[in-house]
Parts: C-alpha cells; structure tokens; sequence
C-alpha cells in the first residue's frame, strides 16, 4: 500500500495521456513552442518517473515559468487580452504543473485544469466531432482522477478506465435534462473573443472579384428549415446588406445606415423584436401569409443575418433595419439560430421615396464611368418609362455577355471597361454596373448583397453555402416601390433556376478552394449520400445543441405549461430525482438479490426436509455441526449430507461458481 | 471564543450525530450510518462548474454549457458510487491484542460483505491516529489491523473507530463513525528493575544464597543510604553503637514472588508497573513465580498462560471498569 498523498503509476499514466490529448486539439491555435515545451514537461515527468531524472528544483521551476511568461508576452505582445492568448497562458501552467507536481493535491490541480482546458476548445469549434472528442478527453482526465483515490494499484491498469466510463455514462441522462432545463441568462459581460478567425462570407463592402472569390468556397454559410415546403428556387433571395454607397470601385453601406454594433439603437434605425414598432415600419405593406422559418448560421463574425424579403424577426437580440434587413445585437462568432416571418409579397415604399433615400440612391461618383453615364442619359431620353428602361438593360446584357468566375481585371473606369469591353463577368459585375447604369439615368437604385438559392437536403431543408453568395439590384419604380431585379438571371438564368454548380459545371475556378470537399463528388451517388448524412446529422447538432437557446423557450413552454421558474424548479427535481432514484435502484440492486439469496433458499429446503425427517435444525446450530448431528442419527443420510455441507461451505465461503449451486439444487431434490 | 463554540458545537453535534448508530461489536454500513459531504477537493470541482458557467454563459457556447451539465451531473452521480462504496459492507471487532501502556495496540477488525464486490480505498483510524488503508477485491471479507496508542492500563475502549473513503473521484468524502464496543486490555507500562532487587524480593525455604536476601538473619552491615528502613538494626542504634543493618540471607527458591509489598511507600500505578517489569524479568527465567496483590494471590507456577493472568490481574487491579462482563451505558468518548 503506498501513502495516500502520493500520485501512484497508473493516476500518472492516465494524467499524461490526458494531457497529451488535451494539448493536441489545442494544437491548431496555439504557438509552436507551447508545443514544444508540453512535450518536454512530458519527457521530464516520464525520466523522473523512470528515477533517471531528478525532481527540479526551485530555481528551474521558476526559470520555466519566467521563460513561458516571456515567450507570451514575444509572442502577443501588445493584444494579450485575447482568447489566444489566454488559452496559451492556461496551457502553459497546465504544463508546467504537470511537470511540478507531486503530491496528489498538485495532481488534482493538473486534474482540474485539464478539464478547464478541454473545455475552453469548445470556444473554438463546437462541431458535433470535436465535442465528441472533448468528451474522450474528460474520460482520460476521469480515469486520472479515479487512478488517483484507487488505493490498489496492483490490480488491472484499465479498471480507473471502467470506471470513468460508468460515471460518465450514467451521468449523461442527467446531463440532458439539465441541458434541456436549465435556463440560459445570456451573455452577463463583455468575454474577449478569438482574434485570428477570419471574417467570412459576405462583408459589408464590394469590389469586383469579391464574390468569385466566394464561388471558389463550399463552405456552409447556413442552413433554413421552413414550416412547410422550401420555396421555389428562384424566389430565394437571402438578403444580407443593402450597398448604397459608389466611389467608382467600391460599393458600401450608405453613411446613415452604418452604425456601429454595441450602443446603437439611436436615431430609431433599428426595430427590435419584442419592441415598439418604428414610425417607418409603415413604409412596407405586407401581402398575404408570412413564411415562418428558422435558420442556423454558421459563425461569420460579422453581424449581419440573412432572410427573405421582407422580415420580421422572431426571435430575441435581433431587429429589422430601416432597409429591412436584419441585424444581430453581436457579430455571430458561434453558430447562431434563429427564428423570422417573411412576407414574399410586399411593396415597400410605393407611392414615395424620401428626398433623402433619393438622394442616397441616386448618388454617383463624378469623373468615373463616362461612357456608361453618357449611354444611360441617351437611353432616358428615348424610353420615358422605368420598368421599358430596366428592360431594355437587361436585354443588353442578355445579348453579348458571359457568365464566368475568371473575369478579367477591370481599370479605373470599370464599369465602362465592363460594358464596352470585357463583357465577362460574375454577379458583382453584373449588379454594380446595372445599378450605375439606372443611376446614371435617375432611376433610385441600389446593391444589396446576399445569397441566393440554396441545396435541398432530402431531410426538407435548405444548405446555403458562400458559392451561393450572391449580388443583385433593387430600383424604385414609382407605384411599385422598390422591385428586384437580378441582372444575372438576365445572362445565366440557370443561376437563379437551379445553382451556381448548374451555371458554371466543369468550369476552372468553381470550388477551387475547397480541392478535398466532398461537393467535389456529389455526381457519385453513394458518397453523396454519406454527404448528405453527415449535414443532416450536423444540421441537427446545430438546431438541436448549438442553437438550442433559440427554441427553449417555446420547447419548454409547450412541456411543462408554462416557462416560469417554479414550474423549471419542479421540472429539475423530479426529473432529477427520478433518474437518481432509478440509478440508485441499479447501484444497489446487489441488495435485493445475490447467488447468497438462493444458496440460502436452497439450505433452508434441505433444512426442511430433515426436520420432516425428525431432525429440525437448532437455532444457532451452524451448517457444519448441524450436518455432524444428522449424520449421526441417519447414517444412511451422512454421505449426502456432508457433500451437501461441503459444497455448501464451499459456495458460502470461497469463490465458487454459480454451476456448483445447480448441483447444490439436485442434491438436495435427491435428500429423501 | 468563536473557536470555543465551534468545539461545543463539534461536540454535541457528534453525539447527536453519530448517537445514531449505536454501539456494537459488529455494524452494517448503510444509509443511517454513513455520512457523505463534499471533501475540499470536491469544493474545488465545484468551484471549476462554476468557472465553466460563466465561460458558457458568456460566451453562449452550448457545448461548454453542456460540458458544465456534465460535470455537475458527474458530481451528482459520483454521490451514489462513494454511497454504494461503503454500503452493505459490514465491520466487526475481532479482538484487540493486548499490549503495556505506552505501547502501540493493534486492533484487529474484519470487514466482510454479502456481495463480492470491490471497495476501493478505505481508510480506517481512531481519532488521532494513523489511519489504515485497504481494499477489498471481491472477497468476502478481509482482516484489517489498526494501530492505536494505548494509553493507561485498565480496559481501554479507544472510542469510535472512522472508516472513510473518498472513492472514486475524490471529490465527495463518505465516513462513518462506528463503537465496536472495543475494550483493550492493557497492562502496567513495566518498570525494570535490577536484577538483584528481583531476587531481594523473592522469599523461599531452599538451599541458603548467599549475598543479601530477607529470610534469615545473618549478621549485621553498615548503614549505606537507600537501605530499607526495616532492616534497621534499631537496637543497635538505640545503645548508640552506630547505624547497621540487618544482613538476612536468602534460601535459593526456585518459586519467586512478586509481592505488592515490596514496594513500599510508591503509589499503585508505579508499583503496578514495578510488579510488571519484574514479572517480565522473572517469566523469562525458567523460575516458578506467584503475584501477591491485596486481596489477590496467584500460586507460583511457569508457563505462559499464567503469566498472562498475572498481567491481566496487573491491568486490571482496582480497575472501575473491570471486565466486559459488566453492564456498559452509553459513554461519552471522544469521537
């Protein structure tokens, strides 16, 4: 038996392989020499355990910590308030006392900060894959802390390993339960986020090559289920943001529409749900039935949400903008769900647009684009009607123009480069210069920016990925108010009809960036099955786990009655309860039944028999003696007997197997 | 003063407490008798559930919220394992092997079970004694030696016996404090003597020995300080012929007493424990030997069983609670 205080072998091999495990998912962000200097606290634990190293001593241990504190602060420097660099902190101290400790106190804290650790990765992905791998790590770190209060360590090495997997097993009923339950309170201060993730999908400014930069990404951007059937294709047109703002190659959001996200609210700009109405909510007239859907977005740190003209959101911590869009009160950094009314039919400002709005919708730079501005004013003149006008642009294109994700490189004039010369372009070509061109001939025009279409996923939902980014125009059309009108569907229909994978199939560039994406093989049926498997289990992950905050509300609601703390309280204690009861029950099911229960029957019917046969057995008189007694009456019975005794003995003191109880059992039916 | 009524407090809460369980040779753990409560590092977990919640809630990261349910779940389910640990595990006193005052005394206890099943990492003590560490591995029972300090002579119950265990995880502490009804025996610490003073002790009737004894007068010796006051020739001082003492010798005896009078003016503890140095002198010669006590007499014999009765009469001279025959009320030990 060795001290309790100290950390035994099999605690040791269970806490390295943790550790191992734990810094390896960690690996992708953090600095090549954290690597380095956990693998070396692992060597020195293993030499010290060997007895060829010695245990460090002061001096080294606080030259270590002096060394990764300076390697942090060369490493990030100025921006140390960071997520990155609060994990690398954490690591190291995670390293450094692994190799330090020494009594199981130090253990425990190795044990503890482990679990910290595997935790924290969940801040950088959350996918259904790595939260199963985090749960292999909180088992080895289990079988650590179980190796740890084993007292026995001569027995199997693998037994800490059992039993961790019990505990977690039996643990998870009660895990969901109060996944389920438990009320979430939001976020209650300002967490430093991950600084390196790159922002993704569709940003707030467009350049040319901007979005066949997005084609070449089979990335998920979101997922949407409806109530009821998904739209026709053609009519989904997720709108993100609305670029009013031209200076001759960038298009971005108009000045007053540009807010920055923390303390707006100001100026009436946003209308959020669950919130009084905004005076310019009258602006829209909504036709017909709303479409309800939800959509889980994957992080795009970046606060801009995406809906079907025209919204209204459904869900908290989200509004409807003045250009009715909707926003999200924080950049979407983790999977974000949420729940929106869309109303297809809509007329929004019908009658009359606001100087202002015109204004902003009207603006273009001068000195850029002469031609183009020439041809549009010639073209005015000649058609006095918008709707003829914007048809008549579309047949332009229409007539000469190529769809392609490689278009060439445009010059300071682009739009005129484009219109005269190139006549190559991807989406962004197409709505900047359509936009240009209406505005140059006084038509209120503007970007907006998006996604379009999406994939219909048999398990009746849609995938929406960035080469489904999309840009298309809107103008202002007097009784009809603000109309879209998509100049690409005017060159490459079967864009808008079915997808990009439709319009642009075999062609250089699509997919480029995802060389390995099993979008690649989706012509080979059986691996896009697999394909669609694995989305429609990640969908779920997503809805279900990710974005569960979304929908528990109304899920708890329609369970218990009603979504108030009593009722929640109630729900946790028998619920819990009831699980710990049922637990209990098999935890201790050893009580009601054991091979000694039916050993003792077996005894006590040979008991009765022998007193039938005028030998009662005395009370106290042990097995033993007793079967002396009756074999001194009976002699004829003695054999019988005290092979009965035996076996007995035998089964009640020594480790016998269950057959000799059958034996048992026949020898006494044969006891006449 | 705080720490005063936390002592008080301690005190009546125990025996509040663990009055629950009543003394018995042998006890079978269960939910009335074993207590369970989060050990530091249990507080410790506790402390990491609710760093992992805020994390979660700030975050709004569900995966880190469902971790957090996990641990929480864990620690709750870790409640029943440590429960299930002890339970239905039954302790019974053997016998405490006796020993002297001032010794160590090992009791010996054996812990069996109905079911065969493992119980990992318990740990037996008395208050303020080392603890025992044991495992039982599917058997069904096993013998557990527990070490204790004997303090006095007499029959010595070392009060109640803890047996914890913070298996599996280390986070929730199950104990139980158990009166086994222990009684120890406990001789005299011995105090040796020389050799001589033994003998000087010894009367007898057989071939004279030389040198200084008690039996027959031989002659007189010069008073040397330390010499007994009885062997005082008071005669001889009285006619004022100088200070001698009587010179007895000795028979050589092969059958020794060890008598309560020949330690005069010592009080019973010491003279008890002259009585048991001197016995142990004696019983490893291959002399006869008897005990004098008032009251008490033990004719002269060798052998072992008689030396253990004459060590058990030591211990138990004028002892309160002599025996384990006699009616035992609840006492108030030191839990």
């Amino acid at each position: 038996m060795i001290p309790s205080w100290q950390i035994n072998r099999h605690a040791l091999i269970w806490l390295l392989l943790a550790f191992v495990a734990v810094i390896f998912i960690h690996s992708a962000h953090l600095p090549h020499w954290i690597i380095v200097a956990a693998l070396v606290a692992i060597i020195c634990r293993v030499q010290r355990y060997r007895g060829a190293w010695p245990t460090p001593n002061r001096w080294i241990k606080l030259s270590l910590l002096a060394l990764c504190l300076a390697g942090l602060f060369l490493e990030y420097g100025s921006h140390l308030i960071g997520l990155e660099p609060m994990v690398a902190l954490l690591v190291s101290t995670y390293a450094l006392k692994l190799l330090e400790m020494e009594h199981r106190r130090d253990a425990l804290l190795v044990v503890f900060l482990a679990f910290f650790v595997a935790a924290v990765q969940a801040l950088f992905d959350q996918s259904i894959g790595n939260a199963a791998y985090i749960l292999g790590c909180f088992l080895l770190v289990t079988a650590a802390l179980v190796g740890l209060h084993q007292g026995d360590t001569k027995i199997q090495p693998l037994r800490p390993l059992m039993k961790a997997a019990v505990l977690l097993l039996q643990a998870i009923p009660l895990m969901m339960l109060l996944f389920i339950i438990m009320p979430r309170l939001g976020s209650l201060w300002a967490v430093p986020i991950q600084s390196h993730s790159a922002k993704t999908g569709v940003t707030d400014t467009m350049t040319p090559g901007d979005f066949s930069r997005l084609g070449r990404s089979a990335d998920l951007a979101f997922r949407v289920s409806f109530d009821g059937a998904i739209p026709r294709q053609h009519t989904l047109y997720w709108r993100g943001l609305v670029l009013s703002n031209f200076d001759g190659r960038q298009w971005s959001r108009s000045a007053p529409d540009d807010f920055n996200y923390g303390g707006f609210d100001k100026g009436g700009i946003l209308q959020w749900f669950g919130r009084q109405t905004q005076p310019w909510d009258s602006l829209i007239e909504r036709l017909g039935q709303p479409l309800h859907y939800s959509v889980v977005m994957e992080p795009s740190q970046q606060p801009w949400l995406y809906s079907l003209p025209t919204p209204l959101p459904k869900s908290t911590g989200i509004a409807l903008t003045r250009d009715f869009r909707l926003l999200s009160s924080t950049s979407v950094t983790t999977k974000k769900q949420y729940e929106v009314d869309s109303w297809l039919d809509y007329k929004i400002a019908a009658n009359d647009v606001s100087d202002y709005r015109r204004a902003t919708e009207l603006q273009i730079p001068r000195g850029y684009n002469p031609r183009t501005v020439e041809l549009a004013q010639r073209w005015r003149r000649q058609n006095s009607n918008d709707k003829a006008l914007v048809r008549k642009v579309l047949g332009l294109y229409n007539e000469k123009f190529v769809y392609t994700l490689q278009p060439p490189l445009l010059g300071k004039h682009s739009v005129d480069e484009f219109l005269f010369e190139t006549q190559r372009g991807f989406c962004e070509h197409f709505s900047s210069s359509f936009v240009f061109f209406m505005r140059a001939a006084g038509v209120p025009a503007r970007v907006v920016a998006g996604y379009q279409g999406g994939e219909r996923h048999p398990d009746n939902y849609l995938l929406v990925r960035q080469y489904d980014a999309h840009a298309w125009a809107e103008v202002w059309l007097a009784g009809e108010g603000w109309v879209r009108v998509d100049p690409t569907a005017a060159v490459a229909p079967e864009r808008i009809e079915a997808n990009l994978e439709e319009a642009l199939r075999d062609k250089e560039g699509f997919l480029a960036d995802s060389p390995l994406s099993l979008m690649r093989f989706r012509h080979i049926n059986w691996l896009n099955n697999i394909r669609l498997q694995l989305d429609s289990l990640n969908y779920s992950w997503a809805r279900w786990v990710l974005g569960y905050d979304a929908i528990q509300e109304n899920l708890l609601e329609k369970w218990l009655g009603s979504y108030s703390p009593l009722r929640i309280a109630l729900a946790l204690l028998i619920g819990g309860g009831g699980m710990l009861g049922l637990l209990a029950l098999w935890q201790l099911r050893h009580r009601f039944s054991s091979k000694h229960d039916e050993l003792d029957r077996a005894f006590l019917q040979l008991c009765k028999k022998l007193a039938k046969a005028g030998i009662p057995r005395i009370s106290g008189e042990g097995p033993r003696a007793y079967a002396q007694r009756v074999a001194e009456q009976r002699p004829d019975l003695a054999r019988e007997v005290k092979a009965i005794n035996s076996v007995y003995e035998h089964m009640r003191y020594g480790n016998e197997s269950q057959e000799r109880l059958k034996v048992l059992k026949w020898a006494i039916r044969r006891v006449k | 003063m705080v720490e005063r009524f936390g002592k008080f407090f301690r005190y009546h809460f125990s025996h509040w407490v663990y009055g629950r369980i009543p003394p018995s040779r042998s006890i079978a753990l269960n939910n009335r008798s074993l207590f369970i409560f989060p050990s530091k590092a249990g507080f410790g977990f506790l402390l990491l559930v609710l760093i992992c919640w805020l994390m979660a809630t700030n975050y709004e990261n569900n995966v880190v919220f469902a971790i957090t349910c996990l641990l929480i779940s864990v620690f709750v389910i870790t409640i029943l394992h440590s429960f299930s640990n002890l339970s239905g595990l039954k302790l019974s006193f053997v016998r405490a092997t006796p020993a002297f005052a001032g010794e160590q005394l090992v009791v010996e206890l054996v812990l069996h079970q109905e079911q065969s099943r493992y119980r990992e990492s318990l740990s037996l003590s008395f208050l303020g004694e080392e603890a025992v560490a044991t495992t039982l591995h599917d058997q069904e029972y096993i013998h557990v030696k527990v070490p204790l300090y004997a303090p006095r002579r007499g029959i010595y119950n070392p009060g109640r016996l803890t047996l914890e265990s913070a298996y599996p995880l280390g986070l929730l502490r199950v104990w139980t404090k158990l009166d086994l009804d222990i009684g120890c025996l406990i001789y005299p610490q011995p105090i040796f003597t020389s050799p001589e003073t033994v003998n000087a002790q010894s009367r007898g009737n057989g071939p004279l020995q030389m040198g200084d004894g008690s039996e027959d007068f031989v002659g007189l010796n010069n008073y040397q300080q330390g010499d007994s006051l009885k062997k005082i020739a008071w005669k001889q001082y009285a006619k004022e012929q100088g200070m001698y003492t009587k010179h007895y010798a000795d028979y050589q005896d092969e059958r020794i007493w060890l008598d309560w009078n020949d330690f005069p003016g010592l009080d019973r503890e010491t003279r008890l424990s002259r009585l048991c140095g001197s016995l142990l002198q004696v019983s490893a010669t291959d002399k006869a030997y008897g005990l004098r006590l008032p009251g008490i007499e033990i004719l002269p014999d060798n052998n072992e069983e008689h030396r253990l009765k004459i060590l058990r009469e030591l211990a138990l001279f004028e002892e309160p609670s002599r025996g384990d025959e006699e009616e035992q009320p609840f006492r108030k030990k030191p839990l």
